[in-house]
């Protein structure tokens, strides 16, 4: 709407003859007559012509677009961030030859940022792994596919023989798409770990658990067009402007047609920032004082909205006891935030509504990530903005798939969609699988436990990605698994993504067998180390590949295979497939999914995948969106609202359906719902996609009380009720709160006899809830009268199975105001996720130490707009990698001044920990406070000075290099997911 | 009749660099030649603004009148173009450019110029429309597709307009009308003489 | 015109200053307030433009941060390419124009009234060396570079105009595009020519007391009377110090546009374009004269250049002073001047 090409008649004028612009001085000639000038003097001293001067660029007819061959155009997914931009590429004679504007998609309308628009370059592949390479004795040598898979098949079982299954590690990708990541999941479940992770841990793990724990489900609550509607919205610990550069296009445009506040927390005035209408500049790591800053002035003049909190949250009150302890002045003491704007922003949050709070990474990259996302859940919970549009937390995830890939499982603690490790999902999962639930749990390891029993890996958390060099290097009696990992299968994954690299280059050194399956080969081979037991696999990007992706607002969309995987690369599926077929498990792990043919041969088919994903995906809503759905969503996207997301009713396949169909969508495919754009929103009915909060945690929490009874102290104890009271979706049967629906639940409504024979057959035979129901009858029942079928709850301030059940400040590990350590000191040492976390010791010593005069910079870490990730894709794309061609510091102009540092010049930072160091450039800018340093986490390839450029097979070094910023960060896990601090340590810049 | 001109709204701009990759994906253009860039004022204080720049299709444009072989012309939609045959890399119409837009390739010794590259509004030169050579030596030619540039097509934040002079002044009107704030159509009063009053 | 009068100033000077232009910083707080709000103190473009001043005297371009390493594509808009092209499509041509036409017409003026002038009393038949084969070398190398990159460089301020309708786009490109190359490649052997006159012939220029008298009367050029003169006479000198520094500006102005964007900036290579557009046309016109009165001015000149003997009377008649000290040294021998 706001630029459209020119209508026909305004373009009519060309070509017509019509006269010439008439401007002024300058003569106007049209092209024709231009060369017609050219031409008539051809003769003359053309002969000097022949010495050469004039020679154009010779026509490369090759290269490029042809005017005349046809176009075929093809939409896939933006491979980048999770915004979910549709790319429409232009393809000859099956050659990616053009990218066009996406105009339908209502997500992206057209545009792109810096890496959507480039993205062709990524299938020139120039610098890409072209195939499969083994490394012998230091030496990359070229192999078979079939080669390859048969050695590293062997290494695995022989390492399985020796050390068990949990020595087998499994590293996935949130860039693989829906059906990729589904079977990567499934893969380490047959094979027989739960240690498979992937990047989520590293970007919103802590968002997972800390949004789920309080109102249901781990997601961004609205979406990115939704974020139009709020009339005020806080970005805190996000910068969109270079992360989700497209979701600006939403976040401005509410901001000028609301005339909508947008206020900017962050410890850096980023590009983000520079488009706000208030920013507030915090300390790094201080997050939840910030919130509890801004609840002290929203309690304290009743500006809470106090109807939503009684109908719909639970133990707000304890929250209000904690926040009383963050006056003004304490709050600008630790912050360094002034109360009185504060003050403000809270009132503007409070009251000019709907409000939406946006975070992204600078939230959940730290020790208390999780309780920083508790904090703004609660600070959306007590000004009710959660549940409408315009309100909400609205979570940018990162990677294209992020999402997907966490709703399928990619997960140490989870099989996909959210189902647990026990028993109960075990066996779901094995219906589903259609395999002897029996056979899975055989393939596990076991090992005794205390008190007689016995420990059964399978139901046990598997080792994250921020901890796994630590489970390779530790003594073999601090890792709770029968041995040591032995062996890394890293698909889709940067090597320099999480800190303490010098620890993680010596887990690296020790491992028997690293297998990079990638289109790169990522710093996992640049940082060199290892002479043998190295396989690198050319995997495809998923612009050579069809299949379905998870968008940040839970809108599924299908993306088509552009053009064949290019050199000897393949697809996830095919490799996945041959790997199991060598590991023995193909025709179980297969059973039910379709082969069709592929570039090497059979391959999976992706739809068949999804489908099977659809018939287990009950608990997440997984199970509506068919292929056939999204595909007509992907071929109608012009049909829909791009503020509401919706597509008219109009009787046609999509009608009435939101975009993406965005989970939960409930039922079978047949039972058509149009999928939840809103979660929690009880303003629509659930047929439109209404809901409430889930009840995840019970219908009431017993609490042990001490009362005075008779002059004495007596314990007792008090159910607290946690449904909702008097809230509930619209057009709902029930008035009230209500629990998750089970076949009991049915019978005791009286509904059950609403289940059709057939239903009632399959429920017998599978679990009789709405989550495991293969039937969908009970969520058919359920919705049928207007019944949410995950119950209806009130969500959480008090999160009591949590570390911290109501968030407290804790400082970082590596704090610049030792003085606070005392009053807000980080969570006891203890064991996590099969290691132990000494966070507590780490942060005594450091004081002890007197690190933070050693160490006077607070060091934080982020995003460039160029690149994505660990950044070996990007920085291999020439058009993307010539706009940041250095690793750099930002550094405050006084801060440089007095350590004599000028712009542009090569400085060394040292971290604290390990003696590390690494020599990047000085950017000069107030971006950063005085005090603080931030550096891009995009690069690779240089460390502690060197250059190792020489470490990458011939042709796959990226075109820039440059020091990880994670060679300098330090120790520090969130108790709840094992998140990295990457947000906050200290560092020293001293000019090189 | 178009008036072809490019407005970038700095107060959408978010220096996301979609505009310089779109051009270099839509041209094929070369390592270190850049048709358009971002340049960010104020960097990293409060009211810093990022603008998108590159040939601006300047009436009267001063490149046209300095060219010492006269190479320019300017295409019926007012956009100014030029013949790479013709072109010597002499340097002179960067040094009347106001915005820098002139880029050359560095040939033989000492860094001389090559023939001169710059933004071509996606309008190609003055080969025969959409033929290979055209595509060879000036890239696209959106415009005789009836596309308008990509750049401006692919902007994220569309911040970055391309179109008729009229409908792209309507529509940065009605926005700074809408928001109530405006920091100015960026280059329009030097490459038009004249700028949007709102 | 305000850049044109200045660009004197700094011809005087020969320094091609780094021209530093400032961004709007200076409209911006300083400081970091931890309370602001940015969308309503964003810069204006138009503030920034009115803050401009003419090149050197403070901020002339709207600059800000690129993160490519092309620094100069971080100047956003500099109107001062205005400026430069007023000078180069009017200032540099009228000027040009006047001081090369003046010169022809005042040259063929002053024939019709003095004729040539011809050798007191007629060649003697005896002669004496006056430029040795080193000087001569130095001379025909300056002289010869000169003239292309004279035609070349008028070429590309006037061809645009006078040999482009005449010979068409294709050929005139062909022929600027090699006039490029030569001036490129010959200004090194132009720059050399002129190093080697200076080692030459530098101690023989250095003003004397015999060149005021000379001066005082018109050089002999007006009347009869011959004003006794050393090697050089006033007028030389006068010839080899626009020679020299003039070829001297002309290099540092042409090498900085030739390595554009190594010694400076946007705004340094306009000023040292005008610099150098202005200074050639005025040597042209200095050169034209030195070529007239070298051959069809006057009997015998062109002999110091061209054989490098000249006849003893002409010498005496124009170079008195060193025809005594060179009889001096050794009698009768044609020694050239050291």
């Amino acid at each position: 709407m706001l630029i459209k090409r020119l209508s026909g008649s305004s373009r009519g004028s060309r070509g017509r003859g019509a006269p010439v612009v008439a401007t002024q001085a300058s003569a106007v000639l049209d092209r024709r007559s231009f060369l017609a000038r050219s031409g008539l003097a051809a003769g003359g001293l053309a002969g000097l012509s022949a010495l050469g001067f004039t020679s154009m660029r010779k026509a490369q007819a090759a290269a490029g677009f042809d005017a005349k061959a046809p176009v075929k155009l093809v939409k896939n997914i933006c491979t980048h961030c999770s915004v979910g931009c549709t790319v429409t590429a232009e393809v000859q004679n099956g050659v990616w030859v053009g990218q066009e504007p996406a105009w339908d998609s209502p997500i992206n309308r057209g545009t792109h940022c810096a890496k959507g628009a480039a993205i062709r370059e990524i299938v020139h592949g120039d610098r890409r792994l072209k195939y499969p390479l083994k490394l012998v004795n230091g030496e990359y040598q070229r192999i078979s596919w079939e080669q390859a898979l048969s050695e590293i098949s062997a290494k695995m079982m022989e390492i399985r023989a020796k050390s068990g299954p949990e020595s087998v590690w499994w590293l996935g990708s949130a860039k693989f798409s829906n059906e990729g990541a589904y079977l990567f999941r499934k893969m380490g479940a047959f094979w027989g770990t739960n240690s498979v992770d992937h990047q989520a841990r590293i970007c919103h793990s802590t968002t997972v658990a800390g949004v789920a724990n309080t109102w249901g489900y781990g997601a961004q609550t609205n979406s990115y067009n939704d974020i139009r509607n709020a009339k005020t919205a806080i970005i805190m610990g996000g910068n969109p402007a270079e992360a989700h550069p497209v979701s600006l296009q939403h976040v401005l445009t509410g901001k000028e047609l609301n005339r909508a506040n947008l206020i900017v927390i962050d410890p850096r005035l980023t590009r983000t920032a520079a488009h706000a209408t208030e920013y507030v500049r915090i300390r790094s790591g201080t997050d939840i004082p910030v919130i509890y800053g801004m609840l002290w002035h929203i309690f304290e003049n009743g500006w809470e909205d106090k109807k939503f909190i009684e109908q719909r949250v639970y133990a707000m009150d304890d929250v209000r006891a904690e926040v009383k302890k963050w006056d003004p002045k304490t709050v600008e003491d630790v912050t360094g935030v002034p109360g009185e704007q504060l003050k403000r922003v809270a009132e503007l949050f409070a009251k000019e509504r709907p409000s939406t709070l946006i975070w992204c990474m600078g939230a959940t990259q730290h020790t208390v990530g999780t309780a920083n996302v508790r904090a703004y859940c609660i600070l959306l919970l007590a000004t009710g903005n959660v549940g409408a549009p315009g309100t909400g937390a609205n979570i940018f995830r990162g990677h294209t798939n992020v999402q997907g890939a966490t709703d399928l499982g990619v997960d140490v603690v989870t099989l996909p969609l959210y189902y647990g490790l026990d028993d109960n999902a075990w066996k779901h999962w094995a219906r589903v699988w259609d395999v002897d639930f029996n056979w899975l749990d055989s393939r596990f390891d076991k090992k005794p436990g205390p008190n007689n029993t016995t420990i059964n890996f399978r139901t046990v958390p598997g080792i994250p990605s921020t901890r796994w060099f630590d489970a390779v290097s530790l003594p073999k009696d601090q890792v709770d698994q029968n041995d040591n990992l032995k062996a890394a299968i890293v698909f889709g994954h940067g090597g320099n993504t999480v800190p303490r690299i010098p620890e993680m280059t010596k887990g690296l050194a020790a491992l028997d067998l690293l297998v990079v399956a990638d289109p790169h080969p990522t710093n996992f081979v640049s940082l060199g180390g290892r002479k043998n037991g190295t396989y690198l696999l050319p995997i495809s990007t998923q612009l050579e590949c069809s299949g379905s992706r998870t968008a940040s607002n839970r809108s599924i969309q299908w993306g088509e295979k552009i053009v064949e995987p290019i050199f000897e690369s393949a697809n996830d599926y095919w490799v996945i497939y041959k790997l199991a077929e060598k590991l023995g498990f193909a025709d179980k792990m297969f059973k039910n999914i379709k082969m069709v043919k592929g570039k090497f041969g059979d391959e999976p088919e992706a739809e068949s995948i999804l489908r099977e994903i659809n018939r287990g995906g009950w608990s997440t809503g997984y199970c509506g969106q068919s292929p056939e759905r999204i595909k007509a969503h992907m071929a109608n996207q012009g049909k829909f609202d791009v503020r509401t997301l919706r597509s008219p009713s109009d009787g046609s396949e999509i009608s009435g359906d939101y975009y993406g169909l965005p989970w939960p969508c409930w039922g079978t495919p047949e039972m058509k719902h149009p999928g939840t754009p809103i979660l929690y929103n009880t303003n629509l009915h659930v047929k439109d996609g209404g809901g409430a909060f889930r009840a995840r945690f019970g219908v009431e929490r017993v609490v042990k009380v001490k009362v005075q009874e008779n002059g004495a102290e007596v314990e007792k104890e008090r159910k607290d009720n946690l449904l909702a009271e008097g809230s509930y979706s619209l057009g709902s049967d029930l008035k009230d709160g209500y629990p998750e629906f089970t076949l009991a639940v049915l019978q005791k409504l009286g509904w059950d006899s609403e289940l059709t024979a057939e239903e009632r057959a399959i429920i017998e035979k599978s679990g009789p809830s709405w989550s495991t129901d293969l039937s969908g009858g009970i969520q058919r029942v359920a919705i049928a009268h207007g019944c949410v079928p995950f119950g209806n709850a009130k969500a959480r301030a008090n999160a009591w199975n949590l570390p911290d059940p109501v968030p407290v400040h804790r400082e970082p590990i590596y704090t610049p105001r030792v003085d606070l350590v005392a009053k807000y000191p980080t969570r006891p040492d203890f064991k996590s996720f099969r290691v132990p976390n000494i966070g507590f010791s780490v942060q005594k010593a450091a004081v002890d130490k007197g690190i933070a005069k050693e160490f006077p910079m607070i060091l934080s870490s982020g995003r460039l707009v160029e690149y994505e990730g660990g950044g070996e894709e990007t920085r291999s794309n020439k058009w993307l990698a010539e706009l940041q061609q250095d690793m750099f510091v930002e550094i405050n102009p006084r801060d440089a001044a007095e350590r004599g540092i000028a712009e542009g010049q090569f400085v060394w930072v040292y971290g604290p920990e390990s003696s590390s160091k690494i020599r990047v450039k000085a950017l000069v800018t107030e971006r950063v406070g005085k005090g603080v340093a931030w550096m891009p986490f995009h690069f690779g390839g240089w460390y502690q000075g060197a250059d190792q450029r020489g470490n990458y097979p011939k042709g796959t070094d990226p075109i820039v290099l440059g020091e990880s910023v994670n060679t300098v960060t330090t120790y520090g896990f969130d108790p709840v997911t094992a998140m990295h601090e990457g947000k906050v340590t200290l560092c020293q810049i001293k000019a090189a | 009749m178009a008036r072809m001109k490019f407005l970038c709204d700095a107060d959408r701009c978010i220096e996301c660099n979609a505009c310089v990759t779109a051009c270099k994906n839509e041209n094929d253009v070369p390592w270190g030649i850049n048709r358009r860039r971002v340049v960010t004022i104020n960097d990293g204080k409060p009211g810093e603004r990022s603008v998108s720049m590159a040939c601006m299709h300047c009436t009267d444009a001063p490149c046209a009148a300095v060219c010492p072989v006269d190479c320019f012309y300017t295409t019926e939609d007012a956009v100014v173009l030029h013949s790479k045959e013709l072109c010597i890399g002499c340097g002179y119409c960067f040094y009347a450019c106001p915005f820098g837009a002139p880029q050359y390739p560095k040939v033989g010794n000492f860094g001389s110029r090559g023939k001169m590259d710059k933004c071509t509004y996606c309008a190609g030169g003055p080969e025969d429309d959409l033929s290979a050579a055209e595509q060879a030596a000036y890239g696209s030619n959106r415009l005789a597709e009836g596309k308008l540039p990509l750049c401006a097509e692919m902007c994220s934040t569309k911040a970055l307009l391309a179109g008729d002079h009229e409908m792209i002044s309507e529509i940065y009107k009605e926005r700074v009308s809408k928001r109530g704030y405006g920091s100015g159509a960026w280059g329009w009063k030097t490459a038009y003489k004249e700028t949007i009053n709102v | 015109m305000v850049a044109f009068q200045r660009s004197w100033g700094l011809a005087a000077a020969l320094a091609i200053a780094l021209v530093i232009v400032v961004s709007g910083d200076a409209l911006a707080q300083s400081g970091q307030p931890t309370s602001v709000n940015p969308t309503a103190s964003s810069v204006k473009e138009g503030q920034l433009l009115d803050a401009l001043k003419p090149p050197g005297s403070g901020p002339s371009a709207v600059t800000g941060r690129v993160s490519i390493p092309d620094t100069k594509s971080s100047v956003l808009i500099q109107p001062a390419g205005r400026d430069w092209r007023q000078i180069r499509q009017e200032t540099l041509p009228f000027y040009g124009a006047i001081a090369i036409l003046g010169m022809l017409a005042a040259l063929v003026i002053f024939y019709l009234i003095r004729g040539r002038i011809a050798i007191d009393g007629g060649p003697s038949g005896r002669t004496i060396l006056r430029f040795a084969s080193a000087d001569r070398f130095a001379h025909w190398l300056t002289a010869s570079t000169f003239i292309l990159l004279a035609l070349s460089g008028l070429n590309l301020t006037f061809g645009r105009k006078l040999l482009l309708p005449l010979i068409g786009p294709e050929a005139f490109t062909a022929l600027s595009q090699a006039g490029k190359f030569v001036h490129n490649y010959g200004s090194f052997a132009f720059a050399l020519g002129v190093v080697l006159m200076i080692l030459l012939w530098l101690k023989d220029n250095i003003p004397s007391g015999a060149d005021l008298a000379w001066f005082s009367k018109g050089g002999g050029l007006i009347g009869s009377d011959h004003p006794p003169a050393g090697r050089f006479n006033g007028g030389q000198k006068v010839i080899f110090w626009v020679v020299v520094i003039g070829g001297v500006a002309l290099s540092i102005t042409g090498y900085s546009l030739m390595f554009p964007f190594v010694f400076t900036d946007i705004a340094g290579l306009q000023e040292a374009n005008m610099l150098h557009g202005l200074i050639a046309v005025g040597m042209v016109a200095v050169i034209l004269a030195h070529i007239y009165i070298g051959s069809v001015g006057m009997e015998g000149a062109f002999d110091a250049m061209g054989k490098g003997e000249v006849d003893l009377n002409w010498a005496k008649q124009h170079h008195a002073l060193w025809v005594e000290k060179t009889e001096m040294k050794g009698k009768g021998a044609a020694t050239p001047a050291e």
